[in-house]
């Protein structure tokens, strides 16, 4: 409630009142006890919102309000004549309300995560500067930063940042963050402040002292947020930092997940590469973006000639996207899809709505009329069922505000892997007001639907008073409009299910993707070694060794390996080379594939299977030799023998060939949707990070504290990080598209049984106000089994019409469910075909039941009635 | 200054005011309206009231902001306040003459 208040009242307003309330607290305290003084405090706190809003509503609407006679009354009389028909009301309120509050929900999200700027300075002057070689987009190297930063016309700031894990080891401690090496100018380009402390500045780039700055975040969790531990010394990956500053609270998505951030100190380079930089540019006022993308082509065409002799790849050249749809990515895409689903949800609440209204006045048809005689007039009328409508919306909204505010809590708990800026949805007052113009939309649907009977009751008053027969809600535009209504539920309903059962089959096939290892018995863990004590070769090297010595010792493991990258989508480096037997020609780009690193045992601790050649042994690092997958060897050499072919890694021209010795099976590396590109293996020595991956004889998880242990025990100040087992990473991987899947098939099933409720409620309304005739059809000799079939067939011909409106809709809209399916096109009738045939079924299903009440009927108990 | 037209809370809560004299805030007004009508009284409703009145000009406002987050909002009669009250009580003296008696012999 405590937005709310803010909402309502000033700051120092709400201060004082809860000054106040602390005062009368402690007076009740005194006099009654904690425990009454507790919850008088509670009730005021819960009242006090609703209090202010009442009187907000009567400064704004009591004198509209009280222009309008007898609305007190109506109200009254509205909130009576509901709860008469509880389960109706609540049907209603239930299902408005969650259609509501899921859109509103699925609006904030979408307005977080697209519509809002960045949470930085002029977010729109903010870019990614990145190397571009079609189809790849990649990052920078330190020197094509070193030099964007001598020389960059077209932006008024560039910054450069490298993420990376770090062991912080505070006494006995060991712990492993994600940290940022930022440029000094980092921070001032995107307008950050400090909590406390100062954060860096262009100056600690020549500075170079060994500095850090926590986020708030981190500060709090490790360091209770004590301000003493400014100008603390903190080691970080064995080196000690000081900590001159601590990061404001409100931070944007290139923080999320950071602990720290440390001042970089980027040693020159002696290569063009690796590329492991991300660059920031904030372009100058006034210029285009063409020409800032020009000024960079022309940077990079003057720098390419001073570094061509390790990096010879003339095509890849400079490019920028704004940062928010860097951030963002392709996850517009799935939003958009998940947002018209709960529309359509929304609309078909609606609807149903609409439905039970018309059906609810049928009832009361004789309560109308008397109304109507004793004078009210058919205003007076609109006016009460407008007001019962407004109830109904009301409550509904009210139940909406709940939900949304649910629907985000477990979305930005649960979708926080991955939707980028999703921690930044909150339900604020522009999402009260979207929901309040939903409900309002939503009012104003169920209200014209449901007024129509009232339309009609005046003409025939005489006619429902006099003989109980056909009511009001009989008339002609109310059925024509109850069964427009069913079509159109079917209509939405059908695209809706559609999509899910396109996501379902997407999903399917993609968990039935073989990740190309055998997953069920591996552990993995990341480690990495930093500090002093690991600074030569020949440190790490013999780390490892020792590392993959005790780890094989351990009681359960039956092999173990090292490796920088893990399946299916932790792939360490991806790499440019040349072919000896296919040069790259002159203005071409040179062929990039995957690159990991793999100690010797790695195949067969994974169970990858060897198919021509030999694998690593203790001498391949200086052979200079390399595995490759088959999919490498389709790409490079279809039909040919790939053994004994040479490549150079990295463009560099002047390094020795290396040898493909092997050829195994393909492995996912860079996720099981992306399709197979090759992979090259090379020796894993001595490389500072490295994932550990153990087979196990049992169950792999059980080895966890074990394998810590083994860790500490080698070095204490090592600290093991991402453990996952070969089926969590697997499953890790499907987390998005299962997400989706439970999304939208969610809001199917919600359409499918509302429409199919809708089409029951329809018919069986059709029967009751035609017993009459169905009585005489049968007393003439007509066969229950007729009566039956014109009742399924009456109602099926509403739904066959909106069901092949459905698939029409599905098919054109189809096209926007393109980037999220795998291995399905959205087309494809033989996936699409089922839908309708099930949603006719079940309707026809749903009609059955009214039509085996009307065939029951007992033609002689009617005629006597009538 | 147009005569108001003074709600029944509205009319307890300047009474209290008046009880009280001078400035006064919403905590001694909550005390007095408890102590006098012998039930519990929001403090919400308390300070809509006062709310209300400071817009029809019968209450004026001042926020007393301390050091450390303390604040408090006094409220004090206007003179237009003052008479209103006097007002009405002149106007239930004259609904009210001649009654007591009427009231004391009636059966219902």
């Amino acid at each position: 409630m405590r937005w709310l208040l803010r909402l309502l009242l000033s700051d120092a307003d709400r201060r004082a009142i809860e000054n106040d309330l602390a005062e009368l607290f402690e007076l009740r305290r005194q006099r009654l006890g904690e425990r009454a003084a507790l919850r008088w405090l509670r009730r005021q706190r819960l009242l006090y919102p609703i209090h202010l809003l009442m009187e907000r509503a009567r400064a704004a609407f009591g004198s509209i309000l009280a222009g309008v006679p007898h609305l007190w009354r109506d109200a009254l009389h509205g909130v009576r004549s509901l709860a008469r028909t509880p389960a109706l009301t609540v049907t209603i309120l239930l299902t408005v309300g969650v259609g509501l509050g899921a859109t509103t929900g699925m609006i904030g999200i979408v307005r977080a995560v697209l519509v809002s700027p960045l949470p930085y300075a002029a977010p729109d002057e903010l870019f990614w500067i990145y190397t571009d070689n079609p189809p790849y987009r990649f990052r920078f190297s330190v020197v094509d930063y070193r030099a964007l930063e001598a020389d960059h016309p077209a932006f008024s700031a560039v910054a450069a940042y490298q993420t990376t894990s770090v062991t912080v080891t505070d006494g006995g401690t060991a712990e492993r963050v994600t940290a940022k090496a930022v440029s000094g100018s980092y921070f001032p380009l995107l307008g950050q402040t400090a909590l406390a402390g100062r954060l860096f500045d262009p100056a600690d780039d020549t500075r170079g002292d060994r500095v850090a700055v926590l986020t708030a975040a981190y500060w709090a969790r490790r360091f209770a947020s004590n301000p003493a531990v400014l100008g603390r010394t903190l080691t970080i990956d064995g080196a000690s930092h000081t900590i001159v500053g601590v990061l404001q609270k409100a931070v944007g998505p290139l923080e999320r997940d950071v602990a720290l951030f440390t001042a970089a100190r980027w040693a020159p380079p002696k290569r063009k590469g690796p590329f492991f930089t991300m660059v920031l540019g904030r372009l100058r006022p006034g210029v285009s973006q063409a020409a800032a993308i020009d000024a960079l082509r022309a940077t990079n065409a003057r720098l390419f000639p001073i570094w061509k002799s390790s990096y010879q790849d003339e095509k890849a050249t400079w490019g920028m996207q704004d940062l928010k749809s860097s951030v963002v990515g392709d996850t517009g895409s799935t939003l958009v899809v998940v947002l018209a689903a709960v529309a359509c949800v929304l609309l078909i609440a609606c609807a149903n709505a609409i439905n039970l209204i018309i059906a609810r006045a049928l009832t009361r048809s004789r309560e109308l009329a008397i109304r109507s005689a004793l004078g009210a007039s058919r205003g007076r009328l609109l006016q009460f069922l407008t007001v019962e409508s407004g109830l109904l919306t009301a409550g509904a909204a009210g139940v909406g505000a709940a939900v949304a505010a649910g629907a985000i809590q477990v979305v930005t708990v649960y979708g926080a892997g991955y939707i980028p800026r999703v921690d930044e949805v909150r339900l604020s007052a522009p999402l009260v007001g979207w929901l309040a113009l939903l409900a309002l939309g939503s009012g104003v649907l169920i209200l014209v639907g449901g007024l129509l009977p009232a339309i009609h009751v005046p003409s025939r008053m005489d006619h429902s008073l006099g003989s109980g027969g056909r009511s009001a809600t009989d008339g002609p535009a109310a059925r024509r409009l109850r069964r427009a209504l069913v079509a159109a539920q079917f209509a939405l309903a059908t695209p809706l299910i559609v999509a899910a059962v396109l996501v379902l089959a997407s999903l399917d096939r993609l968990s039935r993707v073989s990740v190309g290892i055998e997953s069920g018995r591996v552990l993995t863990a990341a480690v990495s070694l930093s500090g002093a004590g690991y600074a030569r070769d020949t440190d790490r090297e013999s780390f490892w060794t020792r590392a993959l010595e005790r780890v094989a010792a351990l009681p359960g493991v039956e092999a173990v390996a090292l490796a920088d990258s893990r399946p299916p989508n932790q792939a360490g480096q991806s790499n440019n080379f040349d072919l000896e037997d296919h040069p790259t020609p002159a203005g071409q780009n040179q062929p990039i594939s995957t690159w990991v690193g793999a100690s010797p045992g790695f195949f067969s601790t994974v169970g990858l299977r060897l198919e021509r050649g030999r694998l690593f042994d203790e001498r391949s690092l200086q052979d200079d030799v390399v595995v490759v997958d088959g999919a490498w060897a389709d790409r490079f050499f279809p039909g040919q023998e790939v053994l004994g072919r040479r490549l150079k890694g990295g463009g560099c021209s002047s390094c020795p060939w290396t040898t493909v010795v092997g050829v195994v099976g393909t492995v996912k590396w860079t996720g099981l949707e992306a399709s197979d590109r090759g992979t090259v293996y090379f020796p894993f020595v001595d490389l500072p990070n490295a994932f550990v991956l153990l087979r196990t004889t049992a169950d792999p998880a059980s080895l966890t504290a074990a394998l810590r242990q083994a860790v500490h025990e080698l070095d204490p100040g090592l600290a093991l990080s991402n453990i996952a087992t070969g089926d969590d990473l697997v499953s890790a991987s499907l987390a998005a598209p299962r997400y989706l899947t439970v999304l939208v098939g969610m809001f199917a099933a919600a359409a499918l049984v509302l429409s199919v409720v809708g089409v029951y409620g329809v018919m069986a309304h059709f029967v009751q106000q035609h017993t009459r005739d169905i009585g005489i059809r049968l007393a003439l000799g007509g066969e229950p089994s007729d009566v039956r079939r014109m009742v399924v067939l009456q109602g099926l011909r509403l739904v066959v019409f909106g069901v092949a409106v459905g698939v029409g809709a599905a098919l054109l809209t189809g096209r926007f469910l393109t980037t999220v399916l795998f291995g399905v096109s959205p087309t494809d009738l033989r996936m699409i075909a089922g839908v309708p045939v099930v949603l006719v079924a079940l309707a026809a299903l749903a009609c059955l039941v009214p039509g085996r009440r009307a065939a029951r009927l007992d033609p002689a108990a009617i005629l006597r009635e009538s | 200054m147009a005569r108001q037209t003074l709600q029944h809370f509205e009319l307890h809560v300047l009474l209290a005011m008046l009880r009280e004299g001078g400035e006064t805030y919403s905590v001694p007004l909550v005390v007095a309206l408890e102590t006098r009508m012998g039930r519990p009284v929001a403090q919400a409703a308390v300070f809509i009231a006062l709310s209300r009145l400071e817009k029809k000009g019968l209450v004026t406002s001042r926020l007393d902001e301390r050091g450390g987050g303390r604040a408090r909002r006094y409220f004090k009669l206007t003179r237009h306040g003052l008479a209103a009250v006097k007002e009405v009580r002149l106007e239930h003296a004259r609904l009210w003459r001649g009654l007591g008696r009427l009231l004391s012999t009636h059966r219902i």
